[in-house]
């Protein structure tokens, strides 16, 4: 599934990262790698989120929350 | 006494206080050059500690170490062109974890590195603590300090630790990785010093060939392909990151207490449903103070000056300087600047609630509440907080387009501020809506206003759908913890800010001024007797069939407007004297005015269609400035004025051939 349709309050681990070069490295540079649990704290209708991970909260818009493929982390 | 120079790098995050941290040992005394072959700004200074002259280089804020875009380019082939002796890498401590990923990296080049913990005032703020003497001991022994950029505090500590730590050499290896790819470090590091001898720093190297950095490897190719048969990035990263983890674990406390009370702020603050009124509410309180306090000020503001400009000329006359002198001086510079000085109460206002929202970091989180709302017109959702304060003044409300990321972003919002009414535009729409519409003077004032939000929205509907810009709703922006704002950092703020804002009344304003002056004092023969045969005049006269199609053909008009170019206020003033009125805001000088207009048939649809003029047109001589600034395009300026003029004359023409053919 995509971050963008996250529950909120669920983590998740990322699986895949398919967004534009510029902002995989950004996205790389903040640690949001394979494997990497990510908390979705807050999340539009349209699937822009607020994001937890490795201690630091991001806002991502739906282009970059959809590019980022997760599965549902094992309770 | 030494005579080697220490050549120190300042290397850091972007918005990690670097700059700050280097001006506060530079001052004025700095180099502002280009990077070779690059358009990023290079800047250098000199520093002295006890004998030892140190040569300070400001390395572009940069994530990591990569090659993918030139700020780390550049930064990397500074560093490992052995040009830089030590580096100090500027941390944001507040946090930590993400800024020591760049950290990590750094350590792995083998020169020496000394930790400057920048922002703890912040980290206490939010109650967390950092134990400085486990980090140092985690992070190889390098020096680790604590500073203030702001506060100058630490700032000895710091050039002691460079020079101590130069003198010392080089720490110790710091990440340790697994197994495989330690082995293949060691495989790769031993094919490298059996083909180039001796590289400055074979570990990096390594590593970087691992990761297969495009750059390193046309440098150093190595045949390995049972090594270096695929990217091993990813693996690094994470494994750079499992140990900031540890490290982060080790140093930092308190840290889920702070978390704690920002996601609970965060569920109502950013909710999806409340965020947006939650978000208007707090604008219209800031509106109520910036207008309605600021306004209060601002007539005591206006009383001084009068006082100021007829104490003058009283003076000036008493001790008989000539009447050409003071004129200039009163009329010209006093009532130019004067005029803008004016509106500092306000400004001072708005920008104190600004930094107010930004230090307390709410202002990061409009970027998201906002963010479909203006993703629907192609702009990004920061970019509403720059057409908000457009409404206050369009100079600091281009300032503030400062806070987007990139330049596409920048330049898009830049073009739409203008058309915000901002409150220089007020005066105009008063003067005129009284005269020529009676009892619907308001909604013809507040029409204005609503038109130029339509124009900005418009504009950017059309400029997104011509030239769309790519990675649409690609918002990535950290929100940091939510701390009580520090006075200090909010003071700063507002200095910065006020400062920018008198200089500039200070240079551009009152050059405008005095060739204003001279342009409605003079003529080719020297004084002229009178506006009406002044260069102005002339000037005036030379765009009447220009202006006539819009309702705007007479000459005073025209150079009404061409004087509302240095601020738009002065359309008000210019208009006072191109029609001899005494007092223009009295009922009585109102009436006059309306009189001498109307005596060249000037009626209402011209005054409306003068009125959108106004309002569209180039806002004044400062915000060109400023957008020159901002933008650091002359091309990109020109092209934003004869965009508002063009604009603005044409929707003068609409309203007045459209208002003349319905009213006429």
């Amino acid at each position: 599934m995509k971050l963008s349709d996250g529950v909120m309050g669920k983590t998740y681990l990322v699986v895949r990262v398919e967004v534009a070069e510029r902002i995989t490295r950004r996205l790389e540079a903040l640690g949001i790698n394979e494997g990497i649990p990510v908390l979705v704290m807050n999340r539009k209708k349209n699937g822009t989120v607020i994001i937890k991970v490795r201690g630091t909260w991001l806002a991502l818009g739906t282009k970059i929350a959809s590019g980022i493929e997760v599965k549902e982390a094992a309770e | 006494m030494s005579e080697q120079v220490i050549t120190v790098g300042f290397v850091g995050n972007p918005n990690c206080g670097k700059t700050t941290l280097f001006n506060a040992y530079t001052g004025a005394n700095l180099k502002v050059a280009n990077w070779p072959g690059v358009t990023v700004e290079r800047m250098e200074g000199a520093a002295y500690y006890k004998g030892h002259k140190l040569r300070l280089i400001d390395l572009p804020g940069i994530y990591s170490l990569t090659s993918y875009s030139i700020e780390e380019r550049v930064a990397r082939k500074c560093i490992m062109e052995e040009e830089i002796d030590v580096i100090v890498n500027i941390v944001d401590a507040s946090s930590l974890e993400r800024n020591l990923y760049l950290t990590m990296q750094l350590l792995e080049f083998r020169k020496p590195v000394v930790l400057a913990l920048n922002m703890m005032d912040i980290v206490q703020e939010r109650g967390m603590e950092i134990d400085t003497h486990r980090l140092p001991e985690m992070l190889g022994g390098i020096p680790v300090v604590p500073v203030s950029a702001r506060k100058r505090m630490g700032l000895d500590v710091l050039l002691h630790a460079v020079v101590h730590h130069y003198e010392e050499g080089p720490h110790e290896k710091v990440v340790t990785y697994t197994k495989g790819i330690e082995a293949k470090l060691e495989k790769v590091e031993k094919a490298l010093a059996d083909r180039y001898g001796e590289v400055s720093n074979p570990r990096w190297v390594a590593i970087k060939l691992l990761e297969q950095d495009e750059e390193i490897g046309k440098l150093y190719p190595l045949d390995l392909p049972d090594v270096l048969d695929k990217s091993y990035e990813k693996r690094i990263i994470n494994e750079k990151y499992a140990y900031i983890e540890e490290v982060v674990d080790e140093c930092l406390f308190n840290r889920e207490s702070a978390a704690a009370s920002t996601e609970k702020a965060d569920r109502y603050l950013t909710h999806r449903i409340f965020g947006i009124p939650i978000f208007l509410g707090i604008l219209a309180v800031v509106f109520f103070l910036t207008f309605t306090v600021g306004d209060f000020l601002k007539g005591y503001f206006e009383m001084g000056l009068e006082w100021f400009s007829g104490s003058l000329m009283n003076v000036l006359g008493g001790i008989g300087v000539s009447d050409w002198l003071i004129s200039l001086v009163v009329d010209g510079i006093v009532a130019g600047v004067g005029g803008i000085l004016t509106f500092l109460p306000n400004i001072v206002i708005l920008f104190l609630a600004l930094a107010f929202l930004e230090d307390s970091g709410y202002m990061a989180r409009v970027a998201y509440v906002m963010n479909e709302v203006m993703g629907s017109v192609g702009l990004s959702g920061k970019a509403f907080l720059p057409m908000i304060l457009g409404f206050g003044c369009t100079v600091p409300a281009i300032m503030a387009s400062r806070g987007l990321e990139n330049e596409k972003d920048r330049r898009r919002t830049m073009m739409v501020t203008p058309f915000m009414s901002c409150s220089a535009r007020l005066p105009i729409y008063v003067l005129f809506a009284h005269i020529f519409f009676g009892k619907y003077a308001m909604i013809a004032a507040y029409s204005l206003y609503v038109i130029g939000v339509l124009v900005a929205i418009l504009v950017a509907k059309i400029a997104n759908k011509l030239y769309p810009l790519p990675e649409e709703n690609a918002l990535l922006i950290e929100l940091p913890a939510y701390k009580m704002p520090n006075p200090h950092t909010v003071f700063i703020y507002v200095w910065e800010k006020v400062k920018d804002y008198l200089t500039k009344a200070g240079t551009v304003i009152f050059v405008v001024s005095i060739f204003l002056w001279f342009l409605l004092n003079y003529n080719l023969h020297g004084p002229a007797e009178d506006v009406s045969v002044s260069f102005g005049a002339y000037l005036g006269r030379i765009l009447v069939p220009l202006l006539k199609p819009a309702g705007l053909g007479m000459w005073q008009i025209a150079v009404a407007l061409l004087c509302g170019l240095s601020a738009k206020e002065v359309v008000v003033s210019s208009c006072a004297v191109l029609f001899a009125v005494s007092n223009i805001n009295s009922s009585a000088g109102m009436a006059e005015l309306g009189a001498a207009l109307g005596a060249g048939g000037f009626g209402p649809v011209n005054a409306y269609a003068f009125l959108v003029f106004c309002l569209l047109y180039t806002p004044c001589a400062a915000a060109i400035g400023t957008i020159q600034r901002e933008s650091h395009s002359w091309k990109f300026t020109v092209k934003q004025v004869l965009f508002q003029l063009a604009l603005a004359w044409a929707a003068a023409v609409l309203v007045f051939q459209a208002g003349s053919l319905i009213f006429g």
